[in-house]
């Protein structure tokens, strides 16, 4: 099959175009339609009919003009060289290659997916999903060389769509599942974002699979699309490099990244510890980890919190401590999405050498709060200074002050 | 190529009526994109429709997700955002509007505001005209996107304060990273029996010339007893004609 053969363009350039809502002969998903969802499979290329296009329900034509309808789009790849693996790296490319697609546009993914044909499209000939389908085959076919099979589906009756839907959920959820075991020893780059340097010249964020930045805006995930997107932007790929100090976090990578993008003040980084070395705070993380002397153990304050926080201080104060883009020992911002990283401050002792938290944040964390551990951190309705704290501490026998927890070494 | 036209100036001096009727002419000639960047956020009863979201409740929406850890890991944000904006315009036949809505509270920005920028760039980009009411001080302007601005239209009522706001916007767009094309040109509304000699002298003595003059209308006046949106202004109206004389001035025909 050849580009020629179909009645609509097909290039990069049409990435961008927005299709209004009068411009439309129809959508398919989008914010009005409950049943839809986007799935790409691996399959033994013996169960694949190459080049299959199936259409179960109406076709476009079918439908009223300018009207929103349920859809399932299933592509089943087949290839001797495919793994499991890339059935997300290829799902993404259907937002890709929808988009190439002259009048054609494509928004999100997975469950939330919104595709829009545009009329004139339509009139010049794509007016069948039969065609769309085989737009989409040519795309894959001749972009990915190790595709030997393909088959495209389209469900556009809106109860086989709401059937099927609960096992793709099933198949997104395992995936992020896998996403969420991710870590820094299963990928060779790291991001960086320099967005705060306009007030905090000498902070950049070093964003790995265990630790988002600290604004908790950008992931791993996150960091790795933006580049994508653009990659003069200010969120850039960093080596990872080597590893010196696997329970501290330091990496040859980051503390290159560090002296670079810290104008020299800074040249070695712990990932994971708020000693010695810590990563810079800017002044835009949404929660601070501080070192309480007296019990030689860390409290949380996030944000919002309104008041003083058990050692006497409110979180603006606490902020003025930490922020400008230095490395301040005892001090450190953190997003509080990094409280559930399994290298949440790994060097220090992590969740166990927590002791004190806004009541809010340990609900809204007590997925990531070792069990035992739980009622033994207290919170602004428990203490109100250090003292209480120790008397507090000791009294529920909490782990890190019982000498109960050995640092990693 | 789109072209971009922003009407700022103080409070209450016109910038939403002229913006309706500047979206209502243009919506003749092209795609139009009509930009609510008022926190006050009222160009939507000035075109006579309803707002579903702003831009403001999208972004705070996603920062509780964010704080809660309820955003998929899989899905970059600046996607979900791309669609989530795509989802609060309002489409009309006509036009589309997307509001802005209020400006951040507390915290920090930086990430969400790049994010919106990529958003809002890539979207005004398919329209033919892009209108924006803005408030005085060009906040969301200067955050949220960094289009190329062809024409701002520094409106003022015939009053040394809104004509002191009107001249301070000059000063205020050489400072945005927002590249202003054509220039600041003022624009003075409401007038009654021509221009007052105290503000002709003012504007006179500022580097901003007179760009255009509105009469004070009183079929507006009429409107806004009866509670009708300014976009079903009569056609031989006095303010509908001299602002098609802007246009035309402007060179969009
Ligand atoms: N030329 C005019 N003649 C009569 N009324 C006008 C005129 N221009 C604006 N108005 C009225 O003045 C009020 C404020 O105008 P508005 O466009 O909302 O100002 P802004 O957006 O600058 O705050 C509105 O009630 C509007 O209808
Ligand atoms: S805190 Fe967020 S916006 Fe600031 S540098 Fe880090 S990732 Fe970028
Ligand atoms: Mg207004």
């Amino acid at each position: 099959m050849t580009e020629g053969v179909f009645p609509v363009d097909i290039g990069p350039q049409y990435e961008g175009e927005v299709i209004r809502k009068t411009d439309m002969r129809i959508e398919f998903g989008g914010p009005n339609v409950r049943s839809k969802f986007e799935l790409v499979a691996i399959k033994e290329p013996a169960e694949i009919v190459h080049e299959k296009v199936e259409v179960v329900g109406p076709d476009i034509a079918e439908f009223p003009e300018e009207s929103s309808q349920p859809i399932a789009l299933l592509v089943e790849i087949g290839g001797s060289r495919l793994e499991k693996d890339i059935e997300p790296v290829l799902e993404r490319r259907l937002h890709l290659y929808l988009n190439y697609i002259e009048g054609v546009y494509h928004m999100n993914q997975r469950q939330d997916i919104w595709i829009r044909l545009r009329k004139d499209s339509f009139n010049k000939g794509l007016n069948s999903l039969k065609i769309l389908g085989d737009m989409l085959i040519f795309l894959y076919s001749s972009e990915i060389d190790i595709i030997e099979k393909i088959q495209v589906t389209f469900i556009t009756d809106g109860s086989k769509v709401e059937e099927l839907l609960p096992r793709a959920m099933q198949v997104y959820g395992a995936r992020d599942e896998k996403a969420r075991g991710l870590r820094e020893a299963d990928v060779e780059e790291f991001y960086s974002c320099a967005l705060c340097q306009s007030f905090a010249p000498t902070h950049i964020c070093c964003i790995t699979p265990e630790r988002i930045a600290n604004c908790g805006a950008i992931n791993w995930f996150d960091g790795k699309a933006a580049y994508q997107l653009d990659p003069e932007g200010p969120i850039q790929a960093v080596k990872k490099g080597e590893i010196l100090d696997a329970v501290r976090g330091e990496y040859t990578g980051a503390n290159q990244l560090a002296l670079e993008k810290s104008m020299g003040a800074y040249n070695k980084v712990y990932l994971h510890s708020a000693f010695a070395y810590p990563h810079t705070s800017c002044g835009c993380f949404q929660a601070i980890c501080f070192y309480i002397p007296e019990v030689d153990a860390f409290g949380i304050v996030h944000r919002d919190f309104e008041g003083d926080t058990v050692i006497g201080a409110p979180f603006t104060t606490l902020a003025g401590d930490t922020s400008g883009g230095r490395q301040v020992e005892g001090f450190l911002g953190i997003a509080l999405e990094y409280l559930r990283s399994p290298s949440f401050l790994k060097a220090d002792g992590g969740w166990y050498r927590i002791v004190w938290m806004p009541q809010i944040i340990k609900e809204l964390f007590r997925d990531a709060c070792p069990m035992d551990l739980y009622d033994k951190i207290a919170t602004e309705n428990d203490v109100h200074n250090v003292e209480e704290l120790v008397e507090f501490l000791d009294r529920v026998e909490h782990p890190w002050v019982k000498g109960e927890i050995k640092l990693p070494v | 190529m789109s072209v971009t036209i922003a009407v700022a100036g103080k409070g209450g001096v016109g910038k939403t009526a002229i913006s309706a009727i500047l979206v209502d002419f243009l919506s003749g000639k092209g795609t139009v994109l009509a930009v609510d960047a008022d926190p006050s956020t009222n160009l939507n009863e000035a075109l006579g429709i309803d707002l579903v979201s702003t831009v403001g409740k999208t972004r705070e929406k996603m920062t509780d997700e964010i704080k809660g850890g309820r955003l998929t890991m899989a899905a970059s944000k600046q996607e979900i955002l791309d669609a989530r904006i795509h989802e609060s315009l309002v489409e009309t036949p006509r036009f589309d509007l997307l509001a802005m809505g209020r400006p951040e509270g507390p915290g920090c920005y930086c990430a969400a505001n790049h994010m919106i920028r990529f958003s809002i760039d890539k979207l005004a980009k398919s329209y033919d005209y892009i209108v924006m009411d803005c408030e005085a001080g060009l906040e969301h302007i200067s955050r949220q996107t960094t289009k190329d601005i062809d024409f701002l239209l520094a409106v003022t009522d015939p009053t040394m304060r809104g004509l002191n706001t009107a001249i301070r916007l000059q000063k205020l767009a050489g400072e945005m990273r927002t590249n202003i094309k054509v220039g600041v040109l003022l624009v003075v509304n409401r007038l009654r029996n021509g221009l007052p000699p105290e503000i002709k002298e003012a504007v006179a003595k500022s580097e901003l010339g007179l760009f255009a003059t509105i009469p004070e209308d009183p079929y507006i006046s009429d409107l806004d007893i009866k509670g009708k949106p300014l976009i079903t202004l009569p056609l031989d109206s006095p303010f509908r004609r001299a602002v098609q004389e802007i246009l035309f001035r402007l060179k969009i025909k």
